[in-house]
């Protein structure tokens, strides 16, 4: 077992390289993935139908559509409708790295709109009232309190969806580029050795999880003080997505 | 557009329907799989044997923080892996492929497995003492009292999320085909190359996962509005 390992060695630098580019896409997408999701958001929450229906829609797509699904429609599918390689998004989906960038996105945006919509409609209405009553003007009550108080509700389920964002990074393998899965495979596929690569990838994965999960759980702590005693609320059922 | 390449007969439509039938058979079995796991690792993390209950929850943690597709790969290479020594003392040599169907199910079964042990953990915890005091105080057993009280009240609170995540292994499906299934996504991929329209092909296969996901949702909606009938309306 320790000399299988020990044949990982002239692949470190192939399997850090591969570890860079998952961690690469996974921090360009959550914030890409956010600016496309707060208009989308708002407009699910919006008052004008045809809004809120764009919205619901947007947050139906990609919750309900396979993340394979979306990323071969936009490499594949994509450059086959008509004139848009002369349109000026083309430049986006000429390379794998690109299209997966904007896949990644775009579903995680629609994941996105879902917890952001939801935080900014569970914001409790009597603060609001309270805040109106006081004179705050539309652009101060969001900024003073619907924003903060909505960020308090969500950032749990932002940090479950930051931790999809990453596992979601591999499928970018099926379209040749080289993430830490598919480094983990090129590995196995020169070695012969399946368990030390997809062992050593999957710590990779797990490790960034858990730095990931704890960063949010020093956030939420930070936000939500009245949370630090009360253990069992963070017990509650809490199913994926 | 012609859509005469996705008539059944001459066209792409009985080799997509074939796919569906994978889909769906790769999906069921998985969440049927997934779930008795889910209930046993909940009832085992939840249980007075702090050993087992620290190492299966090791192990949930590793199967929601590592992606699926990499499970699916070491499930499936490690499985031929590990049957090398066994085959070669009766004479079989090299790689040998074990069934892609089977392995994406137990790989996929374990993902949702390590998620549905999360809902049935929340909802033990979500069923009241007083029933449970009560059924004790009747002179039940524990296993009684398990089955016939517990079991059905957590049920309700589970039942909602436990079909949310039928979606969310649905959805996972289509990564089996990196082992060579033909699922419906492959089975469009293969249309779209062969016709040069993956467009088509690729919009066909999104809306029939789509229109899957959305039933599964109306399902899941009726039942939560029916399970929670006795917390009154």
């Amino acid at each position: 077992m320790i000399e299988a390992f020990a044949s990982l060695g002239p692949y470190v630098p192939l399997l850090m390289e591969g570890a860079g580019t998952t961690l690469l896409l996974f921090v360009l997408t959550l914030p890409i993935g956010l600016l496309i999701a707060l208009p989308f958001a708002f407009a699910r929450n919006a008052s004008l139908p045809v809004l809120r229906g764009v919205g619901h829609g947007f947050v139906l797509l990609f919750r309900g559509a396979p993340l394979l699904v979306i990323l071969f429609l936009v490499y594949y599918g994509l450059p086959q409708v008509p004139g848009i390689r002369q349109s000026a998004i083309w430049f986006l989906l000429r390379d794998p790295f690109p299209v997966a960038l904007v896949a990644l996105s775009l579903n995680s945006a629609g994941f996105q709109t879902h917890i952001i919509a939801g935080a900014l409609r569970n914001v409790p209405a009597n603060e609001i009232e309270a805040a109106r009553a006081a004179g705050f003007s539309r652009m101060q009550l969001l900024r003073f309190i619907i924003v903060p108080h909505a960020i308090r509700l969500g950032i749990r389920s932002f940090g479950n969806e930051a931790v999809f964002v990453l596992k979601g990074t591999a499928v970018v393998s099926f379209i040749t580029v080289r993430d830490l899965m598919s480094a983990a495979n090129q590995v196995y596929f020169r070695t012969f050795e399946p368990v030390p690569p997809l062992l050593v990838a999957a710590l990779v994965y797990l490790v960034i999880v858990l730095a990931v999960s704890r960063i949010v759980r020093r956030v939420e702590l930070r936000l939500t003080p009245e949370l630090r005693m009360t253990r069992s609320r963070r017990e509650m059922p809490q199913a994926a997505r | 557009m012609d859509l005469s390449i996705l008539a059944f007969g001459s066209g792409w439509g009985n080799a997509l329907a074939r796919g569906l039938f994978v889909t769906l058979a790769l999906a069921a079995a998985s969440v049927v799989l997934g779930t008795g796991l889910g209930l046993v690792g909940a009832l085992v993390a939840t249980s007075r044997f702090r050993i087992a209950a620290v190492i299966v929850g090791g192990y949930e943690v590793v199967m929601r923080s590592v992606p699926e597709l990499l499970v699916i790969f070491a499930v499936y290479y490690g499985f031929s892996f590990a049957l090398q020594p066994f085959l070669q003392m009766v004479g079989i040599e090299g790689f040998v492929a074990i069934n892609a169907f089977w392995s994406g199910v137990l790989a996929i079964g374990m993902v949702h497995g390590s998620y549905c042990s999360e809902v049935f953990r929340g909802a033990f915890l979500a069923v009241p003492a007083g029933p449970l005091e009560a059924a004790r105080a009747l002179g039940l057993r524990p296993f009684p009292v398990f089955i016939a009280v517990k079991l059905p009240l957590a049920l309700r609170f589970a039942l909602p999320g436990l079909i949310n995540l039928v979606v969310v292994t649905l959805k996972a499906t289509p990564l089996v085909a990196a082992v060579g299934l033909q699922d419906l996504l492959r089975v469009a991929g293969d249309a779209g190359k062969n016709t040069k329209q993956y467009l088509t092909f690729y919009l066909v296969a999104l809306a029939i996962y789509l229109v899957l996901a959305v039933l599964i949702w109306v399902v899941e909606s009726r039942i939560e509005r029916r399970a929670s009938r006795f917390l009154g309306a």
